[in-house]
């Protein structure tokens, strides 16, 4: 049973409190400041009133195909790249040229060749999750242990075999660190391209309210965003502690 | 050395590319609008840069992310020696941060525009917002991994604290701080695009975002080209700083030829 971090939890609650009560000290500023229990009434309120679903779903659908979708190509073009030495020598500089330049820059080409819907949304997503997916994958192909090689020589595996259980398994770890960190990275560019240019979404939403100067709303918009990216998270955890748990307990400090 | 193995083959291609673009614009292949050839984007970018114009916006940004990322960097470390030190520290604190990591930086960008206006405290406090994750967890992961006997030699030799922090703990946790600092020059710079786009007057976005809403396309992709530039200047510039301060390290960890 895992410990129940009761000071963190104490902690959190306070600050709560804590923002419950400089809110209603500094009342002059209700205006931008509501206070913390205004905020979560409002976000069920609009979560009963499904006010949220439609952007929520929005967001979530433009989320979940640039994910995948980048997840499959970076996986691919990684393992492709890792594995044939000179498709990487060819490709390399490229990506050295490419890689330095921030993801959301390329939201204003996309608006100019895509237009304002969710292709763009979804194509601007695709691109930024690619290069940590990518870049890890081939890292991950590359340092797999020549001694496995060798090995795997030694048993005649045939290429497929050799790929599907020597490097597949050695560079997973490495993999899934590039899937996890683009998790984080998918749902900013979907949040950024819908405040740069949308009617719908989550980040639209949380622009729109702040424009309309519908303060709760657009805290509580936050605060679903908020617990969107942890439930996320959370939910990648676990699915890595189910897949990798071969390599966790193989990796595991002993105490 | 076959063309497989040659370094020159990815420049090859990269030239490729670049003949591609230059012959689609000019052959009309492509909307001429849309996929300017690339000899005029040059040309464009030498005058923009020439005049000052993006010199300026550039300046702005460095600016922001420089200030933005210092202070993430000094709050950020110092908090992660705390809590990677003390364990209560720690439990006391990782919900509350898990919770506002978890948090996707542009959502609150409007939250802290109602605070900060829209000028350059808002994106200095979005970078050093975003930043000061990266930095804190490889922080508080660097200094756990400290080996216990090394405090424990350090407390027979009679060490202060904070002595045993500056002697032991900061260069043990050195090199995966570093990894924390580099992820974040590169989270800086998104940031500072981000915050550009979404509520600016100045700065390296909100250049290119104009240039496309105003359909000055060549400026738009000579824009990116100076921000593609800018990322790989301020990499090879912290590589450069890494390869000299971690020389020791560097030299401790290298394999056996």
């Amino acid at each position: 049973m895992r410990r129940i971090p009761w000071s963190g939890l104490a902690v959190l609650a306070a600050c709560l409190l804590a923002w419950e009560a400089w809110a209603y000290w500094r009342r002059d500023l209700a205006a931008y400041f509501p206070p913390a229990s205004e905020v979560l009434v409002t976000l069920g309120q609009m979560l009963g009133s499904g006010e949220l679903t439609g952007h929520v779903a929005a967001t979530m659908k433009r989320f979940a195909e640039g994910y995948f979708l980048a997840a499959v190509l970076a996986v691919g073009a990684g393992l492709c790249l890792g594995l044939w030495r000179w498709l990487y020598n060819a490709f390399e500089p490229l990506i050295e040229l490419l890689r330095p330049m921030p993801s959301p820059a390329t939201i204003p080409i996309a608006i100019l060749f895509l237009g304002i819907g969710d292709e763009m949304k979804v194509a601007v997503t695709i691109y930024a999750c690619s290069w940590p997916i990518l870049l890890n994958t081939l890292d991950g192909v590359r340092s797999v242990d020549r001694v496995l090689f060798a090995t795997a020589a030694t048993f005649r595996l045939s290429p497929w075999a050799r790929f599907w259980k020597v490097v597949l398994p050695a560079a997973s770890p490495q993999i899934v660190t590039g899937l996890r960190v683009s998790l984080a990275i998918a749902l900013i560019l979907v949040t950024t391209s819908e405040m740069v240019v949308s009617n719908d979404g989550l980040g639209y939403y949380v622009l729109e309210s702040q424009r309309t100067f519908q303060m709760p709303q657009m805290y509580a918009a936050v605060v679903a965003l908020g617990v969107i990216g942890y439930a996320l998270n959370r939910l990648f955890l676990m699915i890595d502690g189910w897949v990798m748990a071969w390599h966790k307990g193989a990796t595991r400090r002993e105490n | 050395m076959s063309w497989k193995d040659s370094r020159w083959t990815g420049v090859a291609v990269i030239v490729l590319l670049g003949l591609l673009w230059e012959v689609a614009g000019r052959a009309g292949w492509v909307h001429k609008l849309l996929f300017p050839p690339l000899s005029v984007i040059l040309a464009k970018l030498f005058e923009i840069v020439a005049s000052g114009e993006i010199l300026q916006h550039l300046g702005v940004s460095l600016w922001r992310a420089t200030l933005g990322y210092t202070l993430a960097a000094t709050f950020a470390i110092a908090l992660g020696i705390v809590m990677g030190y003390w364990r209560r520290a720690y439990d006391a604190c990782e919900i509350t941060i898990e919770l506002l990591r978890a948090v996707p930086p542009p959502a609150v960008i409007p939250l802290a525009m109602v605070f900060l206006g829209i000028g350059d405290a808002l994106k200095v406090f979005m970078i050093f917002f975003a930043c000061s994750f990266p930095i804190l967890v490889n922080t508080i992961d660097g200094v756990r991994s400290v080996e216990p006997v090394l405090i424990r030699t350090a407390r027979t030799f009679g060490l202060s604290r904070l002595r045993i922090v500056w002697k032991v703990i900061l260069p043990v946790a050195a090199p995966t701080i570093m990894t924390g600092l580099r992820i974040a020059t590169a989270i800086a710079l998104i940031l500072t695009v981000i915050s550009e786009m979404v509520g600016a007057t100045s700065g390296i976005g909100y250049f290119i975002l104009g240039s496309q809403r105003t359909l000055h396309i060549a400026n738009m992709y000579a824009g990116m080209l100076v921000l593609a530039l800018t990322g790989y200047a301020i990499n090879r510039a912290f590589l450069y700083v890494d390869g000299y301060l971690m020389a020791w390290h560097k030299g401790l960890t290298r394999r056996e030829q």
